[in-house]
This record gives structure tokens, sequence and C-alpha cells, in this order.
């Protein structure tokens, strides 16, 4: 018998052989995603906008966050950023239309991110208020290791993606096929593997700084 | 793996005697504990989502034959090979057997307790394959030559001024500044090219997915995705017990997870992987292999251990238990220690050669108390001590000594009388509200202070009370 019977039918005889009614699991499956209201922790602030600002600014987060009214305006904020930071602006642009299409003159750019990678700019599909997270999908303009590489991480995301509970993304992407991987990101990486105490900056992104574009109903 | 070979006992008395490993557990376990509190404080509605969360875990464990077939066919549509292993050995060969198929010199890991419960960290170092573990700790421990300590933070038994001493010793650019922020940072130089240059990627799983096909890995460090990203070949080894129906059911153990683990509510990164490289896609592996992996699990849904399928690995069980806190996580001589590890360990090693562990606990309840997917802790723990019992393997002594406990147990007023003559015999040792030292309980106050007890028993206090009204 192969591996996969023998664990199969050892896992049967477990529960008693009984027969298994594929409907029956799925209301079963279905009915422990009702009244999510009852498990969800409460959001930090009325607006979705707010409170996912304060949520990715709040110290357990220890991110960064602005609000700017148009996409066009990201190429100063991120100007004013490495200023503050006294950094050069020659920056790794996630090769993804939203961000191409700005002026970026003043700027080197380059899409291909390096291992010593000093800032990197993206662009998240969703962002989170519950967790101050945002949501990224791999594919052809979104290379994972562009999460990952760089010191300083730049995220745009827009406002009228903004999701209140970390289970609405689920919800949101139910039935469509998966990309290779979602990045569900939270602040910037990080360890308390010595001694309990936080360390940003472990292999990760040291500083992550988000930009949110728009309103919740008005994208630009 | 010298200690495997010592008793609980001897174990437990060199950690006893061990100067820095106290104060080492008390820095990790410490914070652990009290972020945990102040999360538990945000989140009311943590006993809700925990109930839930119960619930979500035995929905999958009552169907789990019908989830794996999901699972397998919807990994199998996004492109991923499944395996099976019936046991640790059969796991870890198929492991060693892709990485060989690969022509993997240096393979990349991310932390697994998987992994290290089949023995693959020693299966890749036989087979000569370089290993690199990626995250902090494990590279502390894979420094350390020993093992990992706890679930969480394998590397807890560590001081900083010892892994200091290590990263000084063996990175190729060391720190230069005694701070933990610079010891970081050498880790970060450390690895960098590793995680680019490595052949094969090995990951475990936080959630299968069932509906999606997908894999979950949770980090903060972001090491996961560093890790499976560049290799051609990324490979997963998870337990059959780590399904989920969807990603909605595994974003709210997600919840339970990350607060009952670190008290963050969320980890920095979590990650969903379903199969290799799509088409069009700029970064990824061209091969991904899921290993499903049994090792007992079915053994325990037969033999009345059902509710223990429920573990999340979060590793609150441990940092909430007194006898963990005194002796750290080598002393359980297993894979996994604390609590869980107490019940896990005679499962995968046999009950003969760890009958110690469902002793070494003193039934305070804690454990199960703080467990997000309420596992009654204790009374497994107490199954197998019956187990043992029946099973002949209790020692003479014991045996003896248990039969006058149940004997005198049985008799309410001889026991109360025989525990009135302990605490009477320990306030008489008691120096300033510690017991300092008595016979007896040598073991324990040699390097320990036992609470002096209280002057009075409950039960003496009840009674005064009694007549009183
Ligand atoms: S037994 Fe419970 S508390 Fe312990 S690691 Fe498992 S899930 Fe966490």
């Amino acid at each position: 018998m192969s591996a996969r019977e023998t664990i199969l039918n050892a896992v049967r005889s477990g529960l008693g052989n009984t027969a298994v009614d594929p409907a029956a699991v799925r209301r079963d499956a279905d009915a422990l995603l009702q009244d999510l209201p009852s498990i969800r922790p409460a959001l930090l602030a009325d607006g979705l906008v707010d409170a996912f600002i304060a949520r990715v600014t709040s110290p357990k987060v220890a991110a960064t966050a602005e609000r700017i009214a148009s996409a066009s305006e990201l190429p100063a904020a991120v100007g004013r950023y490495l200023e503050a930071f006294g950094l050069p602006a020659v920056v790794a642009l996630q090769p993804a239309a939203p961000l191409q299409d700005l002026d970026w003159s003043g700027f080197e750019l380059h899409d291909k991110v390096a291992p010593d990678e000093m800032i990197a700019i993206g662009v998240a599909r969703w962002g989170i208020a519950e967790t101050g997270s945002l949501v990224f999908h791999s594919g052809a303009d979104t290379p994972i290791l562009a999460n990952f590489l760089p010191l300083h991480h730049l995220v745009m995301v827009r406002a009228d993606t903004i999701l209140p509970f970390l289970d609405d993304y689920a919800a949101a992407t139910a039935g469509q096929r998966p990309p290779r991987n979602v990045n569900i990101v939270t602040g910037a990486s990080g360890t308390t593997d010595i001694e309990g105490s936080l360390v940003l900056g472990a292999h990760g992104p040291r500083f992550l700084h988000v930009v949110i574009v728009g309103t919740p109903d008005s994208s630009e | 793996m010298q200690e495997a070979t010592l008793s609980f006992k001897a174990r437990a008395q060199e950690a006893l005697a061990d100067p820095t490993l106290k104060i080492a557990i008390d820095r990790t376990t410490g914070t652990a504990e009290r972020k945990r509190a102040v999360a538990m404080t945000q989140f009311p509605q943590f006993e809700a989502a925990r109930e839930r969360g119960k619930r979500i875990k035995d929905h999958v464990i009552a169907n789990l034959d019908h989830y794996l077939l999901e699972f397998e066919r919807n990994a199998i549509a996004s492109g991923a090979k499944v395996h099976w292993a019936r046991t640790a050995e059969e796991a870890s060969q198929i492991v060693v057997r892709l990485c060989k198929e690969a022509g993997a010199k240096r393979v990349t890991r991310v932390k697994s307790m998987l992994g290290e419960e089949i023995g693959l960290p020693h299966a890749l170092d036989e087979a000569g394959i370089e290993r690199v573990e990626t995250d902090l700790a494990e590279h502390i421990v894979q420094l350390g030559g020993d093992r990992p300590s706890h679930i969480v933070w394998p590397s807890m038994h560590r001081t900083r001024e010892q892994v200091s001493e290590m990263f000084k010793r063996l990175h190729r650019a060391p720190h230069q500044e005694e701070t933990i922020e610079a010891m970081v940072d050498s880790a970060r130089r450390e690895l960098r090219d590793k995680f680019l240059t490595a052949d094969v990627a090995i990951s475990g799983a936080n959630f299968l997915v069932a509906d999606t096909g997908a894999t979950c890995t949770v980090t903060n460090e972001g090491n996961a995705e560093l890790t499976t990203t560049p290799p051609r070949v990324h490979i997963v080894t998870a337990g059959i017990e780590k399904l989920v129906p969807s990603t909605e059911h595994a974003l709210l153990l997600l919840r339970l997870l990350v607060r009952s683990a670190t008290g963050a509510d969320v980890t920095q990164y979590t990650t969903f992987h379903c199969g290799p490289k799509q088409t069009g896609d700029r970064d990824g592996p061209e091969e991904f292999h899921i290993v499903l992996v049994d090792n007992g699990r079915t053994r325990m849904l037969r033999e009345g251990m059902k509710d223990m399928l429920r573990c999340i690995r979060c590793g609150a069980c441990m940092n909430h238990c007194v006898v963990f806190r005194q002796l750290g996580g080598h002393v359980y001589g297993g894979t996994y220690p604390g609590p869980m590890g107490a019940v896990l360990t005679p499962v995968f090693d046999g009950l003969e050669s760890s009958r110690d562990l469902p002793h070494a606990c003193t039934m305070n309840g804690k454990c199960q108390e703080v467990c997000p997917v309420a596992i009654p802790l204790p009374t497994l723990l107490r199954g197998w001590r019956d187990r043992s019992w029946r099973e002949g393997l209790e020692p003479a002594t014991v045996r003896f000594g248990l039969g006058i406990h149940t004997f005198v147990a049985s008799r309410p007023r001889l026991y109360r009388l025989g525990t009135a003559i302990a605490i009477r015999v320990m306030r008489l040792f008691s120096r300033g509200g510690l017991v300092k030292g008595m016979p007896g309980l040598g073991a324990w106050t040699a390097y320990r202070e036992f609470p002096a007890p209280a002057k009075r028993t409950f039960m003496e206090m009840y009674k005064d009370q009694e007549k009183g009204q």
C-alpha cells in the first residue's frame, strides 16, 4: 500500500469509518464563518483610513504613514522622505503601471532590486485597517523580493482599497485563482530572537513608510 | 544530542545548576507573558474567538480525510507536487531525495518545528548538503551546535552575551558594538548572499488551505519569503493536522496564534504560497513540493488524543508553565518542550523513554487556560500517567509511593491530616517566607526557594468559617 493510502485509511479508521457528505462538510465550514463581528477585534478609529493609519503608526506596527490627495503627488512625497533621511534619489520602482506612469524626473530609477537595495517603492493591492497590513499578489508587475530586500520600503495604497478586517481580504478574493504568493505585510521586518527584545531590520526592510492616496470614495 | 541519553532527572539537575539558563529563560518568557496579557485586554472578543478557533480545528479533524483530498487536488491543480510520508524517516528521505534530484549543494531553511520533528537538519547534514538556517534563532542554534529549546524562540536558552561571543567567532564580518541591534545586523550581513545562492528552499507551514491548495508561513523577520523565492525548488513539509477549509478560516486562527505566541496582533509577514512560479511572474521557484507527514498523528486520532491535533504551535503553554520556566526546553529531551511537548514526546519517542515528562507537571491548569484552542493539556498528561502505570512502566519506588498516595487520597480525613503534617513540616524549614532547604525537596531547593506555605491550610480556614456560621 502506498503511503498515501495508508495514511488516508488510518485517518478514516481513526474517525470511525463514517461516510463523508461533502455538502454537509461545506455547510459546517460556512457556519464557522458566521457572526464574525463577535470574534473580531475593534478598529482603532471610526473611518477606515483613520483606523488604518492609527494602526500603521501604533507602537505595535511602528511604521510611518502619510496621506496625499492624488497619485501624482507620490514622487514629491518620496522626495521629502529621502531628504529627511539624507538618502540619494536612486530608487527601485516596482514595474507596476500606477507607479511607472508617474512623473519621476529628478530620480534615478531601476526595476531590478539589488541584495543591498537602499530604497524600493511599491504599490499594495489592499490595506487592512484591523492590523495596518498591506497585501501584495505576486505577478508580472510584482516581484516578491522587492518587498523584502530593500532597507527602506515605501508603499502606496489607495484609500478605496482599504478593507476593515483580515477576513474581508479572504472574502474579497474567494473563488479567484490565487497568485503564487500572497504577502500580507505588517510593519518592517523585526526579530525578538535575542532575549525577547524587538529589533527592526532583521532580514527584510528596517523602515516601512505607507502613503495613502485619495479618499475611500474617490481614488484620485 | 547528548542530553537525550541522560535521564530527565539528570537533565533537570544540570539545568538547575546552570547559572545563566534561568536568566535567559526569564528574559524571554517574562516578556512573552506580559505582552500576551496586554494583547488580551485589547481583544475582549478573545474568548469567543478561541471557542470558534477550537471549533474550526475540531471540524477539520472530524473531516480530515475529506480535507486532505481537497487540499491535494487543489495543490496539484496549482502545479505543486504532493508527497505523503507515514513516518519521520520517510519524510526526511523524501526531502533528501528531492534535494539530490535538484542537484542541491546548498539549501536554505525556514524554521519549522515539523522539520525538527522529522530530524531534517540531521538528515541533510548526513547527506552532505550544506544547510543554512535563516531564522535568526535557528541560526544561533546552528552556530551553537545544539537544539531548539522553545518552539517560537528556539535560542531562548542563550543570553545576549553568549550570542555575541558566537557571532564574533563565526561571522565573516561580525558586529563591533555590544548591542542587540548590532548583532542582528551581523546576522543580516552573514546570511544575505546565502539566501540568494541556495539551490533548494525548505519551509514548514502554519496552515494548509484546502480550497486553494496553498501553504501559509508566518514570520516576523521576512526570512520565509527571502528563503523560498530565489531557489529553483521550494519544498514544504507539514503535518496533516495543519489543514483549514479556506483562507478565511486561516486568518481567524492567525488572530489567535499571534496574540498567544508573541502578544502582537499579527505577524509582520503572513504569506500564502500556492504552487510554483506562474507564467509572467518576475520571481519564484520552478518546482514546488509539499510533503504531508503523518508521523503518529493518525495514531493520536485512534488513541484518544484527538484534542492535541488542534495545537497551532503558539508556545503559550510553555511560556506560562512553572516547570518550563525553571528548567527550560532542553530538559524535555524531545522536539517539543513544555506542556504540549510532554503530551507529544511520548507519541513520537514512546512512553517508556519519556514517561517522566507527564510527571513533570504541577497540574495547575495554567497551560489549558492560556491555550488558544483550549486543549485540555492536564487531562492528556494525566492520561499518559495512567497509561504508564497500567503498562507497568513506573519503577517500584514510585508505584509504592503512589500506592500510598492513592490509599491516603481516597480517604479524605487521612489525606487532610497528611497534607497538614507536610505543610507544618515545611513551615518549620521556612525562613522569612521562603523555604530554603528541606529534606526530600533537595533537588528543588538546592537552587530555588520554595514559597513558604500559608500559615493555615485552606481546609483549616474553611472549617473555621463553617463553624463560625
Ligand atoms: S498546546 Fe495550545 S498553548 Fe500549547 S503550543 Fe499548542 S496551541 Fe499553543
